[in-house]
């Protein structure tokens, strides 16, 4: 690894739960989630979905606000898909917190790696059915919109990105995944900076209920009771699947060598990481792999599970996932360790390959904001002994937080961030 | 159709795809690239015009055209 380590420079995040570090982070502080009840909304729409979204007007309103605005952003992204239009944004935040936007390193020794696989297929779905009958009129463009790696295309001309770059898939996985990349992009000395982009998902009706069909997703509304019920409920016994959220988040790595060279603010250090396989073709995560990577990852970070003071969880209500995570943790922390534990996909919804890069951005903001996050629907723990945080905020002082991501296809990961604010 | 039914097509459509453009300054003499059209600009142009007009015309036409009038030209002989 890089003498010193990877470090974390920059933070931006566009979700349901809040547009911007600032409002993201009053939402996980206050517990404020994005879900909608079933009852609430159509069965094809997301479970949180972002406001409604101008993409010109919120370039203004950062403009407005004095904050950073790329000359090439309204451009080049005018056409594009709101996910990429997100990602512009969250791109832009971070790149701005980093002190990465007036051009501070060559353009080949910057490096873009995106989250997420199979991004496009609301955007497919609203293409076939918009030229289904008349194909001449389909646009050329399309063949740029159609491909998730357009995302690496709008972002590095918006940044002036030109070392080297690709998209990491991993399921729910990509975005630890895209962070491991990334940080062996820099230990490898490819380049000096790197970003990691969680690009949003848009799901297609079609694949929405494929997630039902599986059982792996918040049922529709069936005139039930349960409709009106909050729909995501990581870890708790009443737990019926998870919620798909629209959402993107970005992360600017570097070496800490090479942050403290051009004076950068350190957020926080990528201390330790692991992923593995399980060997499977199904959606089943496996426990026995899930508690190797946390410990790998502990391991590398050289954390003991005692020092370990916050668990951002996978935890996507889905009962087997929650059930075997817990059972994970409880055989890696013990049964009465310190870590607090929570959810962060209670509040934003479920970004898909986003996902691990929004909660990197929740886990670090809660480090550097001294809190952790509640779970606000948490009332009856699938495990008792861990120590999950409650219906309202508290502060922690923590040294050490474990992030997991985990993926259908046997994708199981972890990341470590330590706490350089301490 | 009316050639300048097909020019309010292409002077709209410019409009869509051309960020923050001025479309009353379009007139039949500038070429796209004038107006800051890239080439997936311009296909772009052709096909929303395309759409709106029910017409289709082969890509391989459309490099022939150098100006707005010529494209204009081109999609009438089309829609005739």
């Amino acid at each position: 690894m890089t003498p010193g380590g990877v470090v974390v420079t920059g933070l931006g995040v566009h979700c349901a739960a809040g547009a911007g570090l600032e409002a993201f982070t009053d939402a996980l502080r206050a517990g404020r989630s994005a879900l909608l009840p079933a009852a609430d909304r159509d069965a094809d729409s997301p479970g949180a979905p972002l406001p409604p979204f101008d993409y010109p007007a919120l370039l203004a309103e950062r403009r407005a606000r004095g904050g950073w605005v790329p000359e090439k952003a309204a451009r080049t992204a005018a056409r594009s898909p709101l996910g990429v239009q997100v990602s512009v944004l969250t791109a832009a935040e971070a790149w701005a917190r980093a002190g990465l936007a007036e051009g501070a390193l060559p353009p080949e020794r910057l490096g873009l790696v995106v989250a997420g696989n199979n991004l496009t297929g609301a955007g497919a779905h609203r293409a076939a059915d918009r030229y289904r009958d008349r194909p001449a009129a389909v646009p050329g463009r399309y063949a740029l919109h159609m491909q998730d790696t357009d995302q690496v295309g709008v972002v590095s001309e918006v940044l002036g990105i030109e070392g080297e770059g690709c998209t990491v898939g991993g399921a729910s996985a990509s975005g630890n995944i895209a962070l491991i990349t990334a940080a062996r992009l820099l230990d490898a000395g490819a380049v000096d900076a790197c970003l990691v982009l969680g690009a949003p998902t848009e799901l297609a009706p079609l694949e929405r209920q494929a997630y039902r069909a599986l059982g792996a997703m918040t049922p529709a509304a069936t005139g039930a009771a349960t409709d009106h019920e909050p729909p995501c409920r990581p870890f708790d016994r009443a737990h019926r699947g998870f919620t798909d959220g629209v959402g993107g988040a970005a992360v600017v790595l570097e070496t800490a060598a090479g942050a403290r060279r051009r004076g950068a603010r350190v957020l926080a250090r990528l201390a330790g990481h692991a992923l593995r396989l399980s060997g499977t073709s199904l959606a089943d995560p496996s426990e026995q792999v899930e508690a190797a990577v946390m410990r790998t990852a502990l391991e590398r970070a050289g954390v003991t599970p005692r020092q370990l003071g916050y668990v951002n969880t996978h935890g996507t209500a889905s009962p087997l996932g929650d059930r075997t995570e817990a059972a994970a943790l409880l055989r890696v922390l013990g049964p009465d360790a310190p870590a607090l534990v929570n959810a962060t996909k209670a509040l934003t919804g479920h970004c898909l390959g986003a996902a691990g890069a929004v909660e990197a951005v929740a886990t670090v903001a809660q480090l550097a904001g001294g809190f952790a996050h509640p779970n606000p629907w948490l009332s009856d723990p699938v495990e008792p002994r861990l120590r999950f945080a409650g219906t309202a905020a508290v502060p922690l002082a923590a040294e050490f937080a474990l992030s997991n991501s985990f993926g259908f296809g046997g994708f199981h990961s972890a990341v470590v961030f330590a706490n350089e604010g301490l | 159709m009316d050639h300048s039914d097909i020019f309010e097509a292409v002077r709209r459509n410019l409009g869509v795809v051309v960020y923050d453009l001025d479309t009353t300054t379009v007139t039949l003499d500038n070429s796209l690239a004038d107006l800051g059209c890239n080439s997936i600009d311009r296909a772009e142009v052709v096909t929303l015009t395309m759409e709106d007009m029910g017409i289709s015309v082969p890509v391989m036409e459309f490099q022939q055209t150098r100006d707005i009038r010529s494209l204009v030209a081109l999609l009438a002989r089309h829609s005739a």
